[in-house]
């Protein structure tokens, strides 16, 4: 546990960080006012452009004067919305030293503890093993990190770490299903962690913080905790996230890519135990647009065979047809030799 | 009695609110959140736990903050 003059010293860096988050919102604004003034002033030598070629009859250049204002316009619309919350907000107090260290005394009663280090200038707490659905996902570290706490209106001043990490199977980075990186997906919290945190309620924070890590929402999880483990591919085993599943309506299994295919006629996902190869262009099907020779039996796709015939026996069927031909005529041209000799023959 | 209420349920705003002599956590929250569940919520006075027939004093700082907040993309 930390003493007073301990808790003293985080309060004041606390107090440093939220001076600096009150200086970064006048410095954003005034940056936001500036590319504003700029973008008025190239509308304003517009204006003066327009004017000059309308008066001289230019409509060509006066058309590319509108093409301009269109796009300066829409500049415009596009930095209002962004200056107006910066200037509309009150300005915050500085919460009290005495304030933070009662704060950081709640914080230190809540959790156990606070680990404060000083050359990084963080605040960490640890919260209680968390298990959602089931699924043991250790205790986590909150780390609020002082020096970016001027950062706070664009992004996040604290890392969630996991201590025991369990991360899910298709993803080293996601260690709850809501925290990936060590960052957190904030959900509905996202307001009352920015409340607290400019307002200085530090417990309030790691409390907020700590109500997410022990929520699951199984509408927007990085991963969710039904694959939490992955999806194993029924053929060979390996685990795989849920976009590198296939799914074989046939066998009603999940496959992995290498065990999976398409059906090169119809296009459905097949694996490779319920699919099939032409024998003569060697193309993949599924087994409903695979279908046999009536002749030899073999499997063939839809557009190798002719008549429920494959080219392979109809080019036998051609050849058998035209032999009997042949010989027809060579027993026609044999025929007439003979009679012509009967013919010579009686002649003599 | 004036009570400071902070209420972390959605945007996180704090107000000094009016609340009659010799009310209780209890009755305080269920004032404030009417229809919700105690159990949903931790309560603080003052940043200490308290029990739920504590009566609240003049000045007293209540924090109200869910147990579950759905994390999500935003």
């Amino acid at each position: 546990m930390n003493d007073i003059k301990n808790l003293a010293r985080m309060a004041n860096r606390i107090r440093e960080g939220l001076m600096q988050l009150k200086q970064s919102r006048y410095v954003e604004l005034n940056r936001q006012l500036t590319n504003l003034t700029s973008q008025l002033q190239r509308l304003t030598t517009e204006s003066r452009k327009m004017g000059a070629s309308v008066s001289r009859g230019w409509f060509s250049a006066a058309q590319r004067c509108c093409k301009n204002v269109n796009n300066l316009l829409g500049e415009v619309v596009y930095s209002l919305p962004r200056i107006r919350p910066l200037a509309e907000k009150p300005q915050k107090e500085i919460p009290k030293l005495m304030l933070l260290i009662d704060e950081l005394d709640g914080l230190q009663k809540e959790f156990g503890d606070i680990e404060f280090d000083a050359s990084r200038n963080t605040i960490s707490v640890v919260t209680e093993p968390i298990t959602l659905e089931d699924i043991y996902l250790g205790p986590f570290k909150i780390q609020l990190e002082i020096n970016k706490l001027d950062q706070l209106y664009y992004s996040s001043p604290y890392l969630v770490i996991a201590l025991e990490p369990n991360p899910a199977a298709t993803d080293d980075g996601v260690t709850h299903p809501h925290v990936n990186s060590e960052k957190l997906c904030e959900g509905d919290g996202s307001a009352a962690i920015r409340t607290a945190l400019e307002k200085g309620r530090i417990c309030d924070f790691f409390t907020i913080v700590r109500s997410i890590l022990n929520t699951y929402s199984p509408d927007s999880p990085y991963v969710s905790l039904d694959n939490w483990d992955g999806t194993t591919c029924y053929d060979c085993g390996y685990t795989m996230n849920s976009e590198n599943s296939y799914f074989c309506q046939y066998c009603e299994n999940d496959y992995c890519a290498e065990c999976s295919t398409y059906c090169r006629h119809c296009e459905e996902t097949v694996c490779l135990g319920c699919s099939g190869q032409c024998t003569y262009c060697e193309e993949m099907l599924c087994r409903n647009c695979v279908s046999g020779c009536e002749e030899c039996d073999e499997m063939f796709c839809p557009s190798c065979l002719e008549d429920d015939v494959c080219p392979n026996c109809k080019e036998e069927q051609e050849n058998e047809n035209e032999q009997p031909e042949t010989e027809i005529k060579e027993s026609e041209n044999t025929g007439q030799s003979e009679t012509e000799t009967t013919e010579v023959k009686l002649a003599r | 009695m004036r009570i400071l209420y902070i209420n972390n349920d959605g945007s996180g705003f704090a107000d000094y609110v009016n609340s009659p002599e010799g009310t209780t956590v209890e009755q305080f929250f269920n004032e404030q959140m009417p229809g919700r569940k105690e159990t949903d919520f931790l309560i603080r006075v003052n940043r200490q736990p308290i029990a739920r027939d504590y009566i609240l004093q003049e000045g007293d700082r209540v924090t109200v903050t869910p147990t579950k907040i759905e994390g999500a993309l935003v």
